[in-house]
């Protein structure tokens, strides 16, 4: 049974029956942190009178259905309002970095699927693209298109899963019951290429897996012509929704100076007004090539995230759309027995074929000792980079993922210092983290 | 020595200035950067190497708070993209910290490194200048112990404080050290759990019902 000491002190002696130095740690943490954006914005805080007129800490998550994972979030409470908050990371920490290092390049690409698992074709194609920088493998066009096809629509796959859960979070569940039937629809795309609904694996060192089926294509142009009124309809539910509009206006407000001190990425640099957008920066696949707008917004509050989000799912649609048109007949994976799988065909009909694959599941690709390479893609939570280290042999000697959803949970800590409690969780799916990405 | 006693190593391939990279950027074209620090830094930048089109330069250790500031605020990299170690176990200045910056308005990306001994494994904060930095150097000092000075808040990033080792160091054991992370109890009256993987570890799993003895079916014929 918890006495009111305990839910007014939660950490006090002997609450945690584990972790003591942890705790303390983060305790400590709490009352010693100055508020980064009040400092900034030389701004001082008047103690309105409240009803419950002391302070509170208030231990919030890892276990809580708002918290889109293990986040825990430990604030400082002055009546409702958070004035200092700490968030503690790290519940579902497998240590994939280092797990990287006893795989060979190929072997860790499922691995990558479980970091961002609303987007896992997107992390498969930024592992594949870093890996092939590092190597300088080339990739046959027809490959590249097709990983752009899946990106875009794992990009929408990733929105939509915002959108529902962020609306469900503000009040509304039929929105999160219409978008789940477009991530529906999104999995059997994925089931039909892949063979897998939720994490892929498709895409390939050097390639893709397999090529779209007729089927697949089929499935693909039925999404694409049906989903842009389905969105606008959406957009027009939401757009000068009351309820929706004011629980998102001027909440957590970053100007694009705080927005780039903080590192945000993805649509939430791009809702403070900072066009970074690694499709345009430093384009890869073929973004180069096709027509699309970066949509922007210099509000910099969670409606401003919301709309930037918006238009980037129609956005998708339009690239996806030309990339049908574009796609090109040929290979869907570099045709070197060193730099990548070869065709099936080979495998089962030549011993050279069945040799090579053995080779390649073995060591894989061994790129020059001492290389070193960065590779970023715009994924749909913002710029997700792998930064390898090769020492010659097929393991890598050194993985870091820059991981989206890490750097943009920094900037979420001081975003919440603030605002009251109810918006706390308005700014957790604005903010659009997921876990199993931050925590790698 | 006579030439049969000789002993040959294998020749390694070095690094290579690899430019003809297929998938090397634009926006890592950064040589107008590096020699406006070269010429302002001097000899406190030790070295430039370039591999598919990527410059990385290395920097004193000292000296990259003043490196960093310059590249800020007079060249308009305020973007701090990446920051994380590298465990060169074996070499000399076993660990390396980089630095991945980007200038936004002219599209350029720069990777910065700092070498720093084992043995004073120390390097100066850049949580001033890029309060992005802060988080990423946490992380850098619970996966490899590399400590950063002047930090506001040098904890663990993911592991608890509780927990006493550098985990991506290249001596710790992929299967984790037994007993090395107390974790709560398996049932609510249960005791603390400190080795979850006991079973890969050697120990045998409690099993609540007894298994028939393992020659029943091949010795009772």
């Amino acid at each position: 049974m918890a006495t009111a000491t305990d839910i007014m002190e939660p950490f006090g002696e002997d609450y945690f029956s584990f972790w003591p130095r942890h705790n303390a740690a983060v305790k400590n943490r709490l009352e010693s942190k100055d508020v980064w954006l009040d400092e900034v914005r030389g701004r001082k805080r008047e103690h309105t009178p409240d009803a419950l007129e002391h302070e509170m800490t208030l231990n919030m998550g890892p276990q809580h259905p708002a918290t889109h994972g293990v986040l825990r979030c430990v604030v400082k409470l002055d009546g409702e309002r958070i004035v200092k908050c700490v968030l503690d990371i790290g519940y579902l920490h497998r240590g994939i970095e280092k797990l990287a290092e006893s795989k060979t390049y190929q072997e860790f690409m499922p691995y990558t699927d479980r970091m961002d698992y609303l987007a896992p074709y997107s992390n498969n194609v930024a592992w594949c693209l870093a890996v092939e920088k590092l190597a300088n493998i080339e990739v046959p066009e027809r490959a590249q298109w097709i990983r752009m096809i899946m990106c875009e629509l794992a990009r929408i796959s990733s929105h939509l899963l915002w959108l529902g859960a962020g609306l469900m979070d503000a009040g509304a569940v039929s929105v999160f019951l219409w978008s789940f039937q477009g991530r529906e629809d999104l999995y059997n795309i994925f089931d039909e290429l892949a063979g897998a609904r939720f994490t892929v694996s498709h895409s390939r060192i050097g390639g893709v897996a397999s090529d779209l089926s007729p089927r697949a294509l089929e499935l693909i142009r039925d999404f694409t012509s049906r989903y842009p009124a389905i969105i606008e309809g959406w957009r027009k539910l939401l757009n000068r929704n009351r309820i929706w509009v004011d629980r998102n206006k001027g909440i957590g407000v970053v100007s694009a100076e705080e927005a780039i001190a903080l590192g945000l990425t993805g649509p939430n640099l791009r809702g403070s007004g900072v066009a970074y957008d690694i499709r345009r920066f430093e384009p890869y696949l073929k973004y180069e090539e096709v027509d699309f707008t970066i949509p922007l917004r210099t509000e910099g509050d969670c409606l401003a995230r919301y709309h930037v989000r918006m238009e980037e799912m129609l956005e998708s649609l339009k690239i996806i759309e030309q990339c049908l048109e574009r796609l090109p007949e040929g290979q869907i994976r570099a045709d070197d027995a060193k730099q990548a799988y070869p065709s099936k065909d080979e495998v089962y009909y030549s011993m050279e074929g069945m040799i090579h694959d053995f080779m390649y599941t073995e060591t894989g690709v061994t790129p020059p000792r001492g290389a070193t390479a960065y590779h970023a893609i715009e994924s749909p939570k913002g710029e997700l980079g792998f930064y390898l280290e090769s020492d010659g042999t097929g393991n890598p000697h050194r993985v870091r993922i820059n991981a989206p959803s890490f750097t943009n949970l920094q900037g979420l800590e001081s975003m919440m210092e603030g605002h009251p409690v109810a918006d706390a969780v308005i700014l957790i799916s604005s903010a659009d983290p997921v876990m199993g990405e931050a925590d790698k | 020595m006579p030439e049969t006693l000789k002993f040959h190593f294998t020749p390694v391939d070095g690094p290579r200035a690899d430019t003809s990279n297929v998938h090397a950027k634009a926006s890592t074209e950064v040589m107008e950067t590096v020699d406006a620090l070269r010429a302002r830094f001097g000899a406190t930048i030790r070295d430039v190497q370039v591999y598919a089109g990527e410059h990385t330069v290395f920097v004193e250790r000292l000296h990259i708070l003043e490196v960093c500031k310059h590249l800020k605020e007079d060249l308009g990299f305020q973007y701090l993209v990446d920051l994380g170690g590298v465990d060169r176990f074996t070499e000399d200045e076993r660990f390396e910290v980089f630095y991945n910056l980007v200038n936004i308005a002219n599209s350029k990306r720069i990777r910065l490194k700092v070498r720093v001994e084992e043995s004073d494994a120390h390097v100066p904060s850049v949580t001033s200048l890029f309060p992005a930095a802060n988080w990423n150097e946490r992380e850098c000092y619970d996966m490899l112990g590399v400590c950063f000075d002047d930090h506001p808040d040098l904890r663990r990033m993911y592991l608890p404080e509780d927990f006493e080792h550098f985990p991506q160091r290249k001596e710790f054991p992929l299967l984790g050290i037994p007993g090395s992370l107390p974790l709560p109890p398996q049932t609510p009256e249960g005791e603390l759990t400190t080795d979850p993987f006991a079973a890969a570890h050697g120990n045998k799993p409690v099993k609540s019902y007894e298994e028939p003895p393992s020659d029943t079916y091949t010795s009772g014929r």
